[in-house]
């Protein structure tokens, strides 16, 4: 079980990360292209016209699933930021009681926006609705990746309240950072 | 009831949220979720799937991701030791001499990042501990870092200008262009403070290290070329018009990939940390982004904001009056929170009271991050004084003390901006002139 959680978080974290590597990639072929194209015309010949349709919206949505599906793994990692003085002032059981409140306002916040996002997507795919640009893509396929992030992200709250309710550590406190910038503004 | 005393519950809320720990983004979700469920008549779920859908799927806002990953990828690579054999041969005549590098190698790390903290560790990785080993003051040493560290902020390409200009829809380039200037005025002000010091405490000061002749000084910073190429780039291709914000740094990425293959420091895992480094980090923010758009929104319906706008109105100040209230403001919340999260609370709160005053909300923005930055070196919470706590072994609040004259130098900043609105708004309309 627990290494079936982890391989889920770490999945959609990897995924996440693909998203990011697919974006940079895109738009540097569109910048590449353009480049191309000024210097084919520069020197006289005709432009080849490389570019990657309906980029910006394609972009977009690669953010959309970069954003959500990382959430699971950026909250194991400790990542998402709070405010952390008064649990480090307090004594050590009134700090696990405030964690225990933390993760299950959290929990329930997630996961009532999982079930909101999962009727937009539904919205969409009945509706059939796609963006507007040159390659129409039905919205119910981004819509849908953000909510899988969304319910990833719920699962992994889920499994912290548990740790946390049992007297165990969660996943974000047991983190110990080699790197004093990471996760940082 | 009344509508400020609602205002109050859901600040009170907010800040309950806030102290107990709750996540920045699940605070601004949960205190607009409330505001929704309580106040207003539309269906609190459907209105927050739908805004956050639309603030997230946003190809401004692939900026973001971007510019973190660049600077992730320029954190691992040899760009730190590079900087200081580059600059300090340059600095050595200089009163104060090499601590000089520390404020110019920020500036110049600032311009291929947006990240204050990313800023410090890189140039403070190599430079304290040469520093030490010279013999300087400690305390300078580790003051100028601290306050040139927040030039991140401030200098192109800068994450929290990204997340502003997200938040109100203002142009991200013109911000961009907006912040050169201030960033230039802040180094130079920093530079003057520390020429002036070390010529009034010649005893702190090591003694003078031989000059290196001319030709070898240029081979040293020739190391620099690499970077300076970068910055030109990057930056000087969004100034130019010649591509967006987020093309500019989609190429910085690979740019940045190709000057960490070429240093050597370029392998498996410093491309998969920088990565993840980037994909965690980019959420985080983004997650605070589509807390503060839903938060934004449910203002909107209660109608909060306006009539905040309306009172400040109704007291007639005088635009500086307000900025010096909200300076103060500021300040006290920079204190608690991170730069991001007074930024989105500001644009979600706030913004209407501002465009009422009659403030460029290009200017605002700089305004704003200069306000920032010095949220991150004020304790308890400032990310600064994380980071150097984590470098130096030294306690926050000895950090801070230490960099207090930088925090009164942006205060010198701030006046001068509000005195001379041009230093923001001059080189955007310059450019935009072309």
């Amino acid at each position: 079980m627990r290494q079936a959680l982890n391989t889920l978080y770490r999945t959609a974290t990897a995924l996440a990360a693909c998203c990011l590597l697919t974006i940079a990639t895109l738009v540097a072929v569109q910048v590449l292209g353009r480049l191309f194209d000024w210097i084919m015309m520069t020197a006289g010949f005709e432009p080849l016209g490389i570019q990657v349709p309906s980029l910006a919206e394609i972009a977009g949505f690669l953010l959309v699933g970069a954003s959500f599906l990382a959430l699971a793994g950026t909250l194991r990692n400790n990542d998402h930021i709070r405010v952390s003085m008064l649990l480090q002032a307090v004594p050590a059981g009134v700090a696990r009681l405030l964690n225990i409140w933390v993760i299950a306002i959290a929990l329930a916040l997630v996961a009532f926006f999982t079930w909101n996002a999962g009727l937009l997507a539904f919205d969409s795919y009945e509706f059939g609705e796609t963006s507007y640009g040159v390659i129409p893509i039905p919205l119910v396929l981004p819509q849908s990746v953000m909510t899988l992030g969304l319910l990833v992200f719920s699962i992994s709250l889920l499994d912290d309240l548990v740790l946390s309710l049992t007297g165990r550590a969660p996943s974000f406190e047991a983190v110990v950072k080699a790197d004093p910038i990471e996760g940082k503004e | 009831m009344d509508l400020s005393l609602v205002a109050i519950l859901l600040g009170l809320g907010m800040l309950a949220a806030l102290a107990t720990g709750i996540w920045v983004a699940v605070a601004l979700f949960s205190v607009a979720l409330a505001a929704m469920m309580f106040l207003v008549a539309a269906p609190a779920g459907p209105v927050m799937a739908t805004t956050v859908w639309g603030a997230a799927n946003s190809w401004d806002l692939t900026a973001l991701p971007m510019f973190i990953w660049m600077g992730e990828i320029l954190f691992r690579s040899r760009l730190s030791e590079d900087m200081f054999t580059g600059l300090s041969p340059w600095m050595r005549n200089l009163p104060g001499r090499l601590l000089h590098v520390n404020i110019l190698g920020c500036g110049i790390f600032a311009a291929v990042s947006g990240s204050s903290a990313a800023t410090t560790a890189t140039i403070g990785r190599m430079s304290l501990p040469e520093l030490k080993q010279r013999g300087y003051d400690e305390r300078m040493a580790i003051g100028t870092l601290a306050g040139s560290g927040t030039l991140g902020l401030l200098i192109p390409p800068s994450i929290i200008l990204i997340v502003y200009g997200a938040a109100t829809e203002q142009s991200i380039a013109r911000l961009f262009m907006a912040g050169v200037l201030p960033g230039v005025m802040l180094c130079v002000l920093f530079m003057g403070y520390v020429a002036v010091w070390a010529a009034l405490n010649r005893r702190k000061m090591p003694d003078k290290e031989e000059a290196t002749p001319f030709v070898q000084r240029l081979n040293a910073t020739r190391r620099l070329f690499p970077v300076i190429g970068l910055i030109v780039g990057v930056i000087g291709s969004i100034y130019a018009g010649l591509a967006s914000p987020t093309e500019a740094a989609a190429i910085g990425v690979m740019l940045s990939l190709l000057l960490s293959w070429a240093s050597g420091t370029l392998n498996r895992d410093s491309f998969v940390g920088a990565l993840m480094g980037a994909t965690r980090t980019s959420c985080m923010i983004a997650f605070i982004l589509a807390g503060a758009a839903f938060l934004t929104v449910a203002m909107g319906y209660t109608g909060i904001p306006r009539e905040l706008a309306a009172w400040i109105g109704s007291m007639n100040l005088s635009p500086y009056a307000l900025l010096i209230a909200l300076t103060l403001f500021f300040v006290v919340l920079g204190c608690f929170l991170d730069g991001i999260s007074v930024v989105v609370l500001t644009t979600s709160v706030i913004l209407p009271m501002v465009e009422q005053a009659g403030m460029d909300l290009i200017w605002f923005g700089i305004y704003l991050v200069l306000v920032v930055e010095m949220s991150q070196i004020t304790p308890p919470v400032g990310f600064n004084l994380f980071v150097l706590q984590g470098m130096t072994g030294h306690n926050i609040f000895k950090v801070a003390r230490m960099a207090l004259p930088f925090f009164l130098l942006m205060i010198v900043a701030i006046v001068l901006l509000v005195a001379f609105p041009g230093l923001a708004l001059w080189l955007p309309q310059a450019m935009q002139g072309n």
